[in-house]
């Protein structure tokens, strides 16, 4: 339990910093909505008629910019990948975090055992997200709300969107965690959380241009598709599954690589 | 001087990370050009479209079918990726001391702090300006076959000049912000997120005429590419700000360094 509120006092910080900042982006970007749909209905005409692998190369395919839903959907991109950032980040500090400060040795002369340790680090980044997940989700409807105007949304849709968001930085958070150990060190946090995240993009961004080479099944930005989520109101379960998949993968192999983990101690 | 070299061979690695992506974009990029190149079909269909889309994309003032027109519209990808090199270069080559414990070894050394500053801020200088030149060199070799006209090529070496400035900017705000910020930790992250935020700044700031006015807090603004392929110039009010944002932070960095008590 102490470690839990130790760990959760270390982030407490960045996640309000973090939920503040997807938010005011969410409202940003939802305020130019109203002077955009007035030409979207005109956007939508013209777009029918682009060859696909323009639309699918700026990320333009299956994408309705007339209704505040489609809209929402090119903005919740925006949020994966601060989502993605964000969790990439706990999860490769989760541990290497006291290896590189050197409180490894001190920690785990603790009268606590490894794997209780890493389960109390993982509850609190667990804790961190959901706080952030909790508010994008009051957000998101808030705003979404506010912006929609006479028209309305369908609940549905954004429902599901909201939904996929703590397995989607569940998938950070745990490979994260799991490249962590696999590897000897980290020394910048940060570059690893980056590569891992704008990788993930760029797969599923080039992966659905280049075409028949199936790299992007493995992004999450791909099993979580908000173009696809909105129009067809449902998962891409097949797709879905995989990211859980990994999920499991990824905790199961931190469990044992951590418990295993050879530590070097303080000169 | 030892610390310069010790500096660039620390960063050797890195360096040769950031070309390898550099390249492998600039290489799909341009194979990607190939399916616009000489298409009219697709310059009708881009006529069609409505200007607010266009805006939000940036690409209006661009022929996507010839190579200049296309390139213009890579640039934004370009300056992303540079930038944030730079910004992490920037934070990370003052704060990895202290993250590595080797920060009291370093200042024990006969000079003073801010004569490591400057060796510091030249190799990390000296590693955009070679990344610069990764960028430069693979994007000659990649529209070769193209070619391209004498335009572009004025048009190229305009864009990797506001790219370098680009560069010095989010190098003078990493080292700035490594020095000041009291938990090193913070600095790249700081950094990053600065250089994200003035990104959709910009991409604001072009969705709405009521927003303009924000273009001057984002230099992704300074250095419109439509604006210097059509002008082939740099504005010069940009170059002002931009060398004043470059001054400030250099010299922030310098100030607070020389009084930054130290996290051991």
């Amino acid at each position: 339990m102490n470690i839990y509120k130790q760990e959760l006092k270390m982030i407490i910080k960045s996640v309000i910093i973090w939920s503040i900042a997807i938010a005011i982006l969410i409202f940003v970007y939802l305020s130019l909505f109203s002077s955009f749909s007035g030409e979207a209905k005109l956007v939508n005409e013209v777009m029918a008629n682009f060859p696909e692998e323009f639309l699918i190369a700026f990320g333009m395919a299956n994408m309705d910019l007339a209704t505040i839903l489609g809209f929402f959907g090119v903005i919740f991109f925006f949020v994966q990948m601060c989502l993605s950032i964000q969790a990439a980040n706990y999860g490769f500090s989760l541990v290497s975090v006291e290896e590189r400060e050197l409180t490894a040795d001190f920690l785990l002369t603790r009268p606590v055992g490894r794997k209780k340790i890493l389960t109390s680090k993982l509850l609190a980044a667990f804790t961190g997200l959901g706080i952030t997940a909790i508010v994008v989700w009051i957000s998101s409807y808030v705003f979404v709300t506010i912006f929609s105007g006479e028209e309305g949304f369908y609940l549905k849709p954004l429902i599901l969107l909201l939904l996929s968001i703590p397995v989607f930085q569940t998938f950070f958070l745990t490979v994260g965690l799991l490249i962590s150990l696999l590897v000897k060190r980290i020394r910048s946090v940060l570059s690893f959380s980056m590569s891992l995240a704008f990788g993930m993009y760029v797969l599923n961004a080039f992966g659905g241009m280049i075409g028949d080479e199936k790299m992007e099944i493995i992004s999450p930005f791909k099993h979580f598709d908000p173009n696809y989520i909105i129009k067809n109101s449902a998962f891409d379960l097949p797709l879905v599954s995989i990211s859980v998949v990994v999920i499991f993968v990824s905790v199961i192999g931190s469990y044992v690589l951590y418990s295993k983990r050879n530590i070097p101690s303080v000169a | 001087m030892n610390i310069f070299f010790r500096e660039l061979r620390a960063n050797f690695k890195s360096l040769l990370i950031w070309g390898a992506i550099v390249v492998f974009f600039i290489t799909v990029g341009i194979m990607k050009f190939s399916a616009y190149y000489d298409n009219p079909e697709l310059l009708a269909v881009l006529d069609k479209m409505p200007q607010v889309l266009l805006d939000a994309f940036q690409m209006q003032a661009f022929n996507l079918t010839t190579i200049s027109g296309f390139y213009g519209v890579m640039f934004i990808y370009f300056a992303l990726i540079l930038s944030i090199s730079a910004a992490m270069w920037g934070s990370d080559i003052i704060s990895k001391e202290e993250r590595d414990k080797t920060v009291e070894f370093a200042l024990t050394l006969p000079i003073s702090r801010s004569k490591l500053i400057t060796a510091k801020i030249f190799a990390a200088l000296v590693n955009c300006l070679f990344l610069l030149l990764i960028t430069w060199g693979s994007t000659l070799i990649n529209v070769s076959k193209y070619q391209p006209d004498s335009d572009f090529y004025n048009f190229l070496s305009l864009s990797m000049f506001a790219l370098f400035i680009l560069q010095l900017i989010f190098l003078s705000i990493g080292v700035f912000l490594g020095c000041a910020m009291k938990q090193y930790r913070r600095a790249g992250t700081l950094a990053l997120f600065i250089l994200l935020g003035t990104y959709f700044l910009s991409i604001i700031s072009g969705l709405n005429e009521h927003l303009n006015f924000l273009k001057y807090f984002s230099p992704f603004k300074y250095f419109d590419p439509a604006a210097l392929l059509h002008n082939a110039r740099i504005d010069t009010t940009y170059i002002w700000l931009s060398a004043g944002i470059i001054l400030l932070s250099v010299i922030g960095a310098y100030v607070t360094y020389s009084k930054r008590d130290l996290y051991i």
